[in-house]
């Protein structure tokens, strides 16, 4: 009898004494973005009985991965809603994978937009705009929430600036974001080309981009791609600038 | 049967041969006597590889052949995605079911290990034998935790090999596919495979898997002691397994001073004291997303892990110390 | 006066009933003492206490009162089992390890090793008769192999006392003579042995003390001639004596005080008779 109560105060000192150093592990976890998924009672709404027991786990992200599975077939079949949702499942559960956040974007601002931009059942052309904007919104937002549960890889930035450059047509955050990704170290090398080519399309800034395109230029070979030569001459038509100082028209 | 001039004979042979002529049985015996230590690693090492064996005898290497196959399975199913989804997919089912399987394997194999031995009276021969209790229950744990590890390190194996192949069947196709384009390009396309199949940073997460199992295995060894039946064990640790991973939601719950009644603080109370935190374990789903963990963040964890798992251990021997056999 | 072997004061176990008021008392103050070089049998019916004696002298299970000691050292301590080698009552060993595996396994639990350990597993081996099995996995030997194997165990660390619960017990005629033979043969080399059993008969052929337990208590003591000489009768075997001489004894008692009881053929024992007649048969079987 006194060797079960010794245990058990044994393990409630043991339980007092792991208690903070749990709590301090929690936090390191999450300042190096692990563990950043709560398990609550909210989650578990989300997920139901089974997918909630399955995450809890340890099994969180094959879950994940069933419901991206899921998410597809849900795409293939048009049912947007369904792929709304479940790519919100999906981000929830492994918000620290770049690919979920820029699938679900790519789905509501380049699919669903343009489904709804097409869709035969609606004849009013406002109507159509406006729930295609609401699916641009939708997209964003992913990449936003993306970015600030992955702020240190450079992917979902460059997704952002995609999205604003071809959906809304808006060069100058586009560049901003493009140059937020060129910044990362293991970025691509064209990061740095495409934030300046959104730089040349913005009004005002010709000059600026002019400058950063010359540069990358004169770099060598490997950056006069074709599209960098027609933004430079472009710009150097816009800005007047004298033929000697211009580049060759043919490359050799 | 020998006849006694045989015995003898033997005997004396041994004994003279061991200690020089004109020796006879009862200086062997006394040779013996002298020669006891009170804590030998020797011991603890033949109860270690003498469970080892215990268990590899189990279907435990059936477990391993379903796991390998569920890898390759998994595997050929992903064809119809880019690399990327494929190799997120296959490295997710193969690190899960890694973590899942030494889990139930640490515990299930360890349950039966004490029980066993007292049911079929096989505990009394050794405990007979000038070996103190803590050394038997050292050697069972050493054996198991020695399994773990082949386990572990088998299925890394197959993994790794299985992804490297994969990995370099698409490395071709990416280079068949832009050989004609510019160097850059093909530089990036590379980098994307190599980023997306096997990196280096795995592998600490695969340690803190392995050790989550030791803890698992040192607290069903605990369990065990005290359990009346197999069942039993394997119950209450199914229970903790659960309880566990929820002991992080409990016990911020608990902390942060919440107006919950105060039943519902007593309940989170208890279960944020009594049971460990299995989600802190829980850390290759993140890094398999390409997060690195940092090296002073590994220790952190691995030693929390080893501190859960000597604790369970010493638990287990006070138990077993005091229990009637 | 020489240190016993074993030394049991004023022994006392109870096992609380979990979840019941009684207990059970499987001892009840024992004292004993087993003086080196000699074979004790402690005997008494399931249930009077004999193995819980024996597992608190070997220190599987502590005392409520009262002390053990072998050789002078109290039992609950690891080393006093240094010098003792215990075969367990349906003694299970590890069913997949082969006779020699079983045997390094125990080696090395008592700190042998090396070619000491092999030569001494090969003793071993050949005393017990076992030699031509030790390859053989343990799930396939009988249950006279089996506690032939247990012997060996006990056996390999050159104790100086064996303890052995029920040694004989589901053995078949030819096993049991041989393990009779053993016991009386390691006593005869100054091993002291204790040994409990419920078959009398065979305890009385190689005890030199015995102690009765009935009810976790000791009720009869001391040395077997003495314990169960019939004080006031006399045995005289005679060869070839004719039936002339007999008469003339039987007449020569019946004017003293004396009477003649019986007067019959000497017997063999079933045993002996048995072994004869199977022993041609056993010896073809290469046994």
């Amino acid at each position: 009898m006194i060797r079960v109560l010794l245990v058990f105060l044994a393990l409630l000192v043991l339980g007092a004494l792991k208690l903070p150093v749990e709590r301090d592990l929690a936090v390191l976890h999450r300042q190096e973005h692990f563990r950043g998924v709560e398990f609550n009672l909210d989650l578990r709404e989300k997920l139901g009985q089974l997918g909630f027991i399955a995450a809890l786990s340890g099994f969180r992200a094959i879950v994940a991965d069933g419901l991206f599975i899921q998410a597809n077939v849900a795409w293939e079949r048009t049912e947007w809603g369904r792929v709304l949702l479940l790519f919100q499942h999906v981000t929830t559960l492994q918000p620290r994978v770049v690919m979920f956040w820029d699938m679900a974007a790519w789905h509501m601002a380049w699919n669903a937009s343009v489904a709804a931009m097409n869709d035969k059942s609606q004849p009013r052309l406002a109507l159509r705009v406006k729930a295609q904007r609401e699916y641009f919104a939708l997209g964003k937002d992913f990449l936003e929430r993306g970015i600030k549960n992955n702020p240190d890889r450079y992917n979902l930035y460059e997704a952002l600036a995609r999205l604003y450059k071809e959906k809304y047509k808006d060069h100058e955050r586009a560049a901003e974001f493009y140059v937020k990704a060129a910044a990362f170290p293991d970025a691509p090398s064209y990061e740095r080309r495409f934030s300046v080519y959104a730089l040349s399309y913005c009004e005002g800034r010709e000059r600026e981009a002019y400058e950063r395109l010359r540069q990358l230029y004169d770099k060598g070979p490997q950056e006069r791609l074709p599209t960098l030569i027609t933004r430079l001459k472009f710009l150097e038509e816009k800005l007047g600038i004298p033929q000697a100082q211009r580049i060759p028209d043919k490359e050799g | 049967m020998a006849n006694d001039e045989n015995y003898l004979t033997l005997q004396r042979v041994a004994a003279r041969r061991s200690l020089g002529e004109g020796a006879d049985v009862s200086t062997a015996a006394e040779l013996m006597d002298t020669r006891h230590r009170a804590f030998s690693v020797s011991r603890i090492a033949a109860i270690t590889v003498n469970t080892l064996t215990e268990l590899t005898r189990l279907k435990v290497f059936y477990v391993l052949l379903v796991f390998a196959l569920l890898l390759m399975g998994s595997s050929i199913f992903m064809v119809q995605f880019t690399f990327q989804q494929e190799f997120q997919i296959l490295k997710d089912v193969s690190l899960g079911a890694m973590s899942i399987f030494t889990s139930l394997l640490a515990i299930v194999a360890t349950a039966r290990l004490i029980p066993q031995d007292i049911e079929d009276r096989t505990v009394y021969t050794i405990l007979a034998k000038p070996v103190p209790r803590l050394e038997y229950l050292l050697g069972k744990i050493a054996g198991v935790l020695l399994l773990l590890a082949i386990s572990t390190l088998v299925m890394s194996a197959v993994f790794v090999l299985v992804l490297y192949t994969r990995e370099e069947a698409v490395l071709h196709a990416t280079i068949r596919h832009m050989s004609a384009g510019p160097r850059g390009q093909l530089d990036d396309a590379i980098r994307a495979v190599h980023a997306s199949a096997f990196s280096i940073d795995m592998v600490p997460g695969i340690v803190i898997i392995y050790l989550k199992a030791c803890l698992l295995a040192a607290l069903t060894m605990f369990v065990s002691t005290f359990a009346t039946t197999n069942i039993f064990t394997i119950v209450v640790m199914a229970f903790v397994y659960f309880i566990g991973h929820m002991q992080a939601t409990a016990r911020e719950y608990w902390l942060q001073a919440h107006s919950s009644g105060v039943l519902t603080r007593i309940f989170l109370a208890l279960v944020a004291l009594f049971f460990p935190d299995l989600q802190a374990f829980n850390l290759v789903d993140d890094i398999v997303a390409a997060t690195a963990i940092s090296l002073g963040l590994f220790f952190k964890t691995a030693l929390l892990g080893i501190f859960y798992t000597t604790i369970y251990t010493l638990l287990a021997a006070v138990v077993f110390y005091g229990k009637e056999l | 006066m020489t240190e016993p072997a074993i030394a049991v004061r004023g022994l006392t176990k109870i096992f609380p009933v979990p979840l019941h008021r009684q207990t059970i008392v499987a001892v009840r103050g024992l004292d004993l003492r087993v003086e080196p070089g000699e074979v004790y049998g402690l005997l008494g019916p399931n249930g009077s206490g004999k193995s819980t004696t024996l597992k608190i002298i070997l220190g599987l299970v502590s005392p409520t009162r009262g002390r053990t000691e072998i050789f002078g050292r109290d039992s609950r301590l690891v080393e006093s089992r240094v010098a003792v080698g215990f075969l367990p009552e349906n003694p299970y060993f590890y069913k997949y390890l082969t006779g020699e595996e079983t045997l390094r396994f125990f080696g090395r639990l008592c700190g042998l090793r090396g070619a000491r350990l092999r030569e001494r597993i090969n003793e071993l081996l050949d005393l017990v008769g076992l030699t031509k099995a030790r390859r053989q996995r343990l799930g396939t030997y009988s249950k006279g192999m089996l506690q032939r194997i247990g012997l060996a165990q006990a056996l390999i660390h050159y104790p100086r006392l064996l303890v052995l619960d029920e040694p004989t017990a589901g053995v078949d005629p030819a096993g049991s003579r041989e393990i009779r033979d053993l016991i009386c043969d390691l006593r005869n080399r100054g091993i002291t042995v204790l040994l409990s059993s419920h078959l009398l008969a065979q305890a009385q052929e190689i005890c030199d003390r015995v102690g009765i337990l009935a009810d976790g208590v000791m009720v009869r003591e001391g040395r077997l001639e003495e314990l169960i000489a019939i004080e006031n009768q006399t045995e005289l075997i005679l060869e070839n004596a004719s039936g002339t001489l007999l008469n003339e004894i039987e007449g020569l008692a019946a004017k003293s005080n004396a009477r003649v009881i019986d007067r019959r053929k000497s017997t063999t024992t079933l045993e002996r008779l048995f072994l004869e007649a199977t022993k041609k048969r056993r010896s073809t079987n290469g046994e």
